[in-house]
């Protein structure tokens, strides 16, 4: 066999190495406990510092535990601050108020369609039944939500909550501002994770770097960068692996599907790299569905990441309007299908020369959804305000009359409840038509989004052993990082709930 | 320790106005460091800064007086004169037409480092900008960072 160095690891990817790795010393590149003088001593360590990591710090922390966060970023959260804040829950109280009826088998049903039935259904359980106990763990953190449910694509109900300012900071400052004021828990930034310690084949500590900065302008940040002073922290009862998925790391996820070009934009924060995902795999964990990689299709191609436009389309533009091509003036998708049917229905008009998709509502949508996300995207200009559909579709060069006729007949789909071109749920869209001036318009564009793949966990947030198919002891996982819940694509809102959900089994189980 | 800093933080704040309104270039504390054209150049000041005269150690305090082994700074080097990120925040109160003022964003609070945007020796970058082009572009939020 070749001879393995870090270089040709990283090459050979998640399966590759994982079965490498079976003919070789299982944990060969971690270090032994005995070689270590430890700097700082914790019981729980976790590496991230969003939503995932944020519910098993706060978790762990009230049994007791003596926590340590490292995130290797200078910001908090990660992608968990710059997200639309939007978050699924089963049989919820604001369900109750709305009269929505709701079940974790249907929630599942839900999933599992978009997910294309490869999903690990006992994960998803555990999602549906302790969605509630995560919501009231933000809330009790002082997180606000909005009055009404969203309903988003795939859901076949509005189980959606949306933070208050229409963000994922809605959610993560809180709960930061609350784990902050613990005396047991120490939040190091700037502070990368490099490798765990073993004591056995028993996960009790990492090496980190302090003082490291990620530098975007490196190719590689988790192989080139080397700034930083490296520590040993003992985690007495084990780590926890929060750190998020690899959108952003351009190697790893073209190995994963070579349909992704390298400057293809993603809604993530740039440190969303597989440093930590390839380290958990060199220890064994078994990876699932490491080559889904979701795109969102509500993005715009006007401006760079998640931006302004995305959450108007999600609460506005698919719900309550419609998507058309701007060549034909036709509807060419559901606009409420889940999210990887849109992207693919999507990307077979923009690779047709960039004929970007435009996304239609009206004033009675907007007037439907927090005021900030309609003010926010019209400031900055990728969603426009139209006085007809005569000025809406010259500004984007859409057959006029077609578009019209379009319209006509979705508002007649939406008058009788059921949709029969695609299917779009509009007996659930509240009988908002496209028909009070003025008019909304929007480019769309699909905008890598998350990594449905990554490192098997059981119920209890355990990693899981390629070698011994049990438990790999004292490893833990939760959020982006794990992979198969979802399956091959997950719906929207549904991370959120993973992430605190799991965060917060690891917290009670580690 | 931290006393003592404070004081040498003190002593060359009082040096570095006394200096200030001679319009001379040297202090007292700088003679350890000769500030030539070269490093000048190479390590420039920005303008406020340079206005007051600061010598190298005034942030790079402890850290010999090589600026070529010089190690950036941690924050609360910023905040010594800064005062808080809140404290920033309520002067630039202005800026927040859509909560986005930098020192206390919707997004991230007033947890931000100082160093995601501003840099002393090279250009300020917008780290907004990662997500929110459009909006810097277009000066619709905050002009060039200083």
């Amino acid at each position: 066999m070749a001879k393995i160095t870090r270089r040709n690891f990283f090459k050979l990817g998640a399966v590759g190495a994982g079965m490498l790795a079976l003919g070789n010393n299982v944990n060969a590149s971690a270090i032994d406990s005995k070689k270590v003088k430890y700097d700082e001593e914790y019981d729980v360590v976790i590496i991230g510092s969003g939503y995932a990591a944020l519910s098993a710090g706060i978790t762990a922390a009230k049994k007791g535990d003596k926590v340590l966060l490292v995130e290797k970023m200078g910001r908090i959260g990660g992608n968990s601050v710059i997200n639309g804040g939007l978050l699924a829950v089963v049989n919820s109280p604001k369900q109750k108020v709305e009269g929505v009826q709701d079940s974790i088998d249907l929630y599942m049903e839900d999933s599992m369609k978009a997910g294309r039935y490869i999903n690990h259904p006992d994960l998803l359980k555990v999602i549906g039944k302790r969605g509630n106990d995560a919501l009231k763990l933000v809330e009790e953190c002082g997180a606000k939500f909005y009055d009404k449910l969203s309903h988003l694509g795939g859901h076949s109900v509005p189980r959606t909550y949306l933070a208050a300012n229409g963000s994922g900071s809605g959610i993560v400052l809180p709960m930061f501002d609350y784990i902050e004021k613990l005396p047991n828990v120490t939040v190091k930034r700037r502070t990368k994770f490099d490798d765990f310690i073993l004591e056995g084949d028993r996960v009790i500590g990492i090496t980190a770097r302090e003082k490291y900065k990620f530098d975007s302008k490196l190719k590689d940040d988790d192989f080139e960068n080397k700034s930083g002073t490296k520590k040993y922290f003992k985690a007495k009862k084990g780590v926890i692996l929060a750190s998020g998925g690899f959108s952003c790391d351009t190697f790893y996820r073209t190995q994963q599907d070579p349909k992704i070009p390298a400057d293809a934009d993603s809604t993530n924060q740039p440190g969303a790299t597989a440093g930590v995902l390839l380290k958990a795999f060199e220890l064994g964990a078994v990876p699932v569905h490491v080559s889904w990689i979701q795109f969102g299709p509500w993005a715009c191609p006007d401006e760079k990441g998640f931006g302004a436009a995305s959450n108007f389309n999600i609460n506005a533009s698919f719900r309550y309007g419609i998507s058309v091509n701007a060549k034909t003036g036709k509807r060419y998708m559901n606009e409420l299908a889940d999210r990887r049917t849109r992207a693919t229905a999507m990307f077979k008009l923009v690779n047709d020369n960039k004929n970007y998709p435009i996304n239609i509502c009206d004033q009675v949508a907007v007037d439907k959804i927090i005021p900030d996300i309609a003010e926010k995207a019209l400031k900055a200009g990728v969603v426009k305000k139209y006085n007809s559909i005569d000025e809406l579709a010259a500004a984007y060069g859409i057959p006029v009359a077609e578009l019209k006729q379009t319209i006509g007949k979705y508002n007649d789909y939406v008058k009788a409840g059921q949709d029969p071109d695609f299917g779009k749920p509009v007996d659930k869209t509240d009988g908002v038509l496209i028909a009070k001036a003025p008019f909304y318009g929007t480019k769309g564009v699909p905008k890598l989004h998350h990594t449905m793949g990554g490192l098997k966990i059981n119920t209890k947030a355990q990693v899981i052993s390629s070698y011994t198919k049990a438990p790999i002891p004292g490893l833990y996982a939760a959020g982006e990082i794990t992979g198969g819940t979802h399956g091959a694509s997950r719906l929207g809102s549904c991370s959120i709930p993973d992430c605190l959900v799991f965060g917060m089994v690891a917290g009670e189980n580690i | 320790m931290k006393k003592v800093l404070i004081l040498i933080y003190f002593i060359s704040l009082i040096s570095l106005i006394y200096a200030n309104s001679q319009k001379e270039e040297s202090n007292a504390l700088s003679s350890s460091i000769k500030i030539t054209p070269e490093i000048k150049k190479k390590y420039p000041l920005k303008h406020s800064h340079n206005k007051l005269s600061l010598d190298c150690i005034f942030c790079h305090v402890g850290q010999g007086v090589n600026p070529e082994n010089f190690e950036a700074v941690d924050e609360d080097k910023c905040l010594f004169c800064h005062k808080s990120k809140i404290y920033l925040a309520k002067r630039l109160e202005f800026m927040d037409t859509l909560k986005a003022n930098p020192h206390n964003s919707v997004h991230d609070g007033p947890n931000l480092y100082c160093d995601e945007c501003h840099r002393e020796h090279k250009p300020s970058v917008n780290m907004c900008s990662e997500c929110h082009l459009k909006e810097i572009k277009n000066n619709i939020w905050m002009k060039d960072t200083p």
